[in-house]
């Protein structure tokens, strides 16, 4: 049992979340469009913004939430972290703004093959000058 | 280069749509290990961690664990994670992905190896057996993978090749002594991954760990 505040409350932030997960989504547990993105696919905002606010989907506070980090590309697993929502919220809500034509999939899973020998020899020198 | 390192606050502000797919790549590295091998405190060494929340679809792994008595349209799970993020450069980002060693979790190891560069097995010499799973599972899946023996104080030395048996690692793996305190010691793990995954040629073993997630 969690400890209890002043009022009988539970306190701990670590708690988490008190609205349940898949109330953001409106209980929808399925991405709209059937794509499971991958903890690392890259996603982008489509860049119209301006006309942010007009779609009833985008007034959900998370959407927006979303939709800003997006301004510029940025992982799957980055927006989960940086919005404190679970993968599976986040990859629901990614798919309204996807089939919205707000944001798009710049990569969604690495490549099948092993990236080629630059690619390996950009992340060895990158490991080793850190 | 300190500029090098992930620090999360990329600051590429508005990047055009013209770079595009050549703007940015991400590649996974999954830490793998049993309970305690200090699969954290490696990631922490070499990056930034960040926090995650996988709320993950109850499977059968987790039958008999999870009570679902009195919840029977409870169908998912919240399990956290961390993962690093290292800054290879503007467009090429490394993930390290910690793998929840415990066997109920093995419903996420599939979506998280998927498409992985490779895995590091941290072993506790104290608890070898921990990380039998986590060999097995990446040998198994054809994934290149590194058996990285965590020095901790009070633990016996052993030699990396002492470890090999009793592992019965294959030649091709490489096994070698580590503090997944010491960024130096984490750095030469990940780059004897890396350089073991070159030294692969390309062979075509690599498709075996393609299978989709399930």
């Amino acid at each position: 049992m969690p400890p209890a505040g002043r009022d009988g409350k539970w306190v701990r932030r670590d708690l988490g979340p008190v609205v349940r997960p898949y109330a953001v989504t409106g209980g929808r547990t399925e991405p709209a469009d059937g794509e499971v993105l991958d903890l690392v696919a890259v996603v982008v905002a489509v860049g119209r913004d301006s006309e942010a606010g007009d779609d009833p989907i985008r007034q959900t506070p998370e959407h927006r939430k979303i939709l800003r980090l997006c301004q510029r590309p940025v992982t799957v697993a980055d927006i989960a972290s940086d919005t404190a929502l679970p993968v599976g919220v986040v990859r629901v809500l990614l798919a309204d703004l996807i089939l919205e034509e707000a944001v798009r999939v710049v990569r969604n899973r690495p490549a099948v093959q092993l990236p080629g020998n630059d690619v390996l020899k950009e992340i060895l020198n990158g490991l080793r000058a850190l | 280069m300190g500029s090098a390192r992930s620090d999360g606050t990329d600051g590429a502000g508005g990047v055009s749509d013209a770079a595009d797919a050549q703007m940015l790549a991400a590649h996974k590295i999954l830490i793998a290990g049993g309970f305690g091998a200090g699969k954290t405190t490696l990631v922490s060494a070499i990056s930034e961690v960040r926090p995650l929340l996988t709320e993950e679809r109850l499977s059968s792994a987790g039958a008999g664990l999870d009570d679902l008595r009195g919840v029977a349209s409870k169908t998912t799970t919240t399990v956290a994670m961390d993962f690093g993020r290292i800054t290879i450069s503007e467009r090429l980002v490394l993930y390290l992905f910690g793998v929840p060693g415990q066997e109920r979790f093995w419903f996420m190891w599939d979506e998280l190896a998927y498409g992985a560069l490779g895995a590091v097995v941290l072993a506790d010499v104290r608890r070898l057996r921990d990380c039998f799973p986590s060999v097995n599972y990446f040998e198994t899946r054809s994934l290149p993978f590194v058996v990285a023996i965590n020095c901790f104080d009070d633990a016996r030395r052993y030699d990396p090749e002492e470890v090999r048996v009793a592992l019965d690692l294959d030649p091709g793996v490489p096994a070698l002594l580590c503090d997944a305190r010491q960024l130096s010691s984490v750095k030469n793990v990940l780059t004897t991954l890396v350089e073991s995954i070159s030294a692969e040629d390309q062979n075509p073993r690599r498709m075996a760990s393609a299978l989709p997630p399930v």
